[in-house]
């Protein structure tokens, strides 16, 4: 009689919570007509269209959140979208949404140009190597910040929008709930700006001296030394390209990023390297190809985390930049971080913030995750 | 003829005055002053030689350095060797714009060596 009793009560908690499973997909639709994908990123087949306000179920996510997959109950309509063409629902939290890791970013090929099928197959944020352990172990005995992060590049970096922008109280994570441990473990230290990002910096100019503040730096210093000495990072958020592009070529630019690459690596800091977007119908396109592909290559060879911001930026529109002069990214008009309106599908500046967050919870997760009190 | 023969003397003087400048390697301060006036105007051709060995090396840097601001230029320049050491003190700053934004790179003091005789630029003076 017990027995029974017992297996009774377990059929009905397993169907109480296949029942509360099978109801917890948030309920979304479209606010105009959206095309939906095989998977997670434009050069996935295009299924079919996703007709505005019908309602679908959000079923499973990519791995930041910026794509769904979802369905209507039926199964009628079901592929991929980007989160932010769906009308923003409160109920909806990443963080208990599946995340469906297997699926790739991109599909290259169906890529019709061959020259970059290999930025479409780089993943959108790399995993942490294991090397990367190693380099935070040995940035701390050094004497390293672990909660501090820096940035280096140009004027795309040196934004105040960019990263600084998590330092402010009013960050509205909208559906990105599950990086709220993130942003108030770093967000702080984004307050203090870097010397190493800067308007008009290239990879040539991060080491040298000239460029370096000389209120900030001490004589002789580059800009690059004096930012790590005064900011003690554990990481470091690195992108150059569109004034590289201008007037270098690819090998040297790869140089240079190994250059940049090993000084960071040398004082115990994980640099975090990132693609740039840019606009095919720019004079230099093909050149900014073959410079991303340096940078992907230049991560590969160091094993250090890489964002393909490139190919993340592919479906937004103008690539996510700024249509007066093609370069900048482009941002929503708010001054603070703000996810609740689908911002990192139509921003390019929104969409950079959101996978430079992402990419740092991971390594926060991985770095610090067995630190006492954490 | 004898205004001539003054002359004379006197231009042979001043030959011998700027053979004898060039044989110790003229005025470090002036090296420096070309060297900065080269590198904002990203002219390799004059930057080259003012390099020293080890900075060679880093020619695609030097000469690269302002090309990717607009109308990089030189404002109240002023360079002087201080006593007899191998330190350059300029004051004045480059100027250059990017966009709407304008950023100012103050000058400092450089180190300065011979090389066969000549001053050359050779980095900043820590």
């Amino acid at each position: 009689m017990a027995r029974k009793f017992t297996l009774v009560l377990l059929l009905g908690l397993l169907f109480t919570r296949a029942l509360s499973a099978q109801t917890t997909f948030p309920v979304m639709t479209a606010f105009q007509d959206a095309i939906l994908y095989a998977g997670p990123g434009d050069s996935h087949i295009q299924l079919r269209w996703l007709p505005a306000g019908v309602p679908v179920e959000a079923r499973e996510r990519n791995v930041i959140g910026n794509w769904l997959f979802v369905s209507t109950p039926d199964d009628g309509i079901r592929g991929w979208v980007p989160t932010g063409y769906l009308n923003a629902n409160p109920d909806l939290h990443l963080s208990d949404i599946p995340i469906n890791a297997e699926i790739p970013d991109g599909d290259p090929a169906n890529v019709p140009a061959l020259s970059v099928a290999s930025l479409y197959a780089t993943p959108i944020i790399s995993p942490v190597s294991a090397a990367m352990l190693d380099v935070f172990a040995r940035g701390q005995e050094l004497g390293n910040r672990a909660n501090v992060i820096t940035k280096v590049g140009d004027s795309l970096t040196a934004d105040p929008m960019y990263l600084t922008v998590i330092s402010q109280e009013a960050v509205v994570l909208g559906p990105y709930d599950y990086l709220a441990d993130t942003v108030s473990y770093y967000g702080e230290s984004t307050a203090l700006a870097s010397v190493a990002a800067q308007i008009g910096m290239a990879t040539y100019t991060v080491f040298d001296p000239m460029w370096a503040d000389p209120a900030l730096c001490n004589a002789g210093e580059s800009p690059l030394e004096c930012d790590y000495r005064r900011k003690l990072p554990s990481i470091a958020f690195i992108m150059f390209g569109p004034n590289d592009v201008l007037h270098n070529n690819a090998e040297e630019f790869a140089q240079n990023m190994r250059d940049i690459v090993e000084f960071t690596l040398e004082r115990g800091i994980i640099p975090v390297l990132s693609t740039f977007s840019y606009s095919p119908e720019n004079e230099y396109w093909w050149q900014s190809v073959d410079f991303n592909q340096a940078v992907i290559d230049v991560a590969a060879e160091y094993e250090v985390p890489l964002i393909n911001l490139w190919a993340a930026a592919r479906p937004l529109d103008n690539y996510g930049l700024e249509t007066t002069d093609g370069t900048h990214m482009n941002r929503s008009g708010f001054t603070f971080l703000k996810y609740d309106s689908g911002h990192e599908s139509w921003y390019g500046l929104s969409l950079r913030n959101l996978l430079s967050l992402k990419m740092l919870d991971d390594l926060r997760l991985a770095l610090i995750s067995d630190e006492p009190g954490d | 003829m004898y205004i001539m023969k003054r002359l004379g003397l006197i231009l042979l003087l001043l030959t011998l005055a700027a053979c004898g400048g060039a044989a110790s390697g003229g005025d470090p301060a002036d090296v420096v002053e070309r060297y900065l006036t080269a590198k904002v105007a990203g002219d390799g051709d004059a930057l080259r030689p003012l390099l020293c060995s080890p900075m060679e090396a880093l020619f695609s840097r030097e000469v690269n350095s302002f090309s990717t601001v607009e109308g990089a230029r030189l404002e109240n320049m002023d360079c002087t060797r201080q006593g007899d050491t191998d330190v350059v003190t300029c004051t004045g700053e480059i100027v250059a714009t990017y966009g709407t934004e304008t950023n100012r790179f103050p000058l400092s003091s450089y180190r300065v060596v011979q090389e066969d005789g000549e001053w050359k630029w050779c980095g900043e003076s820590g």
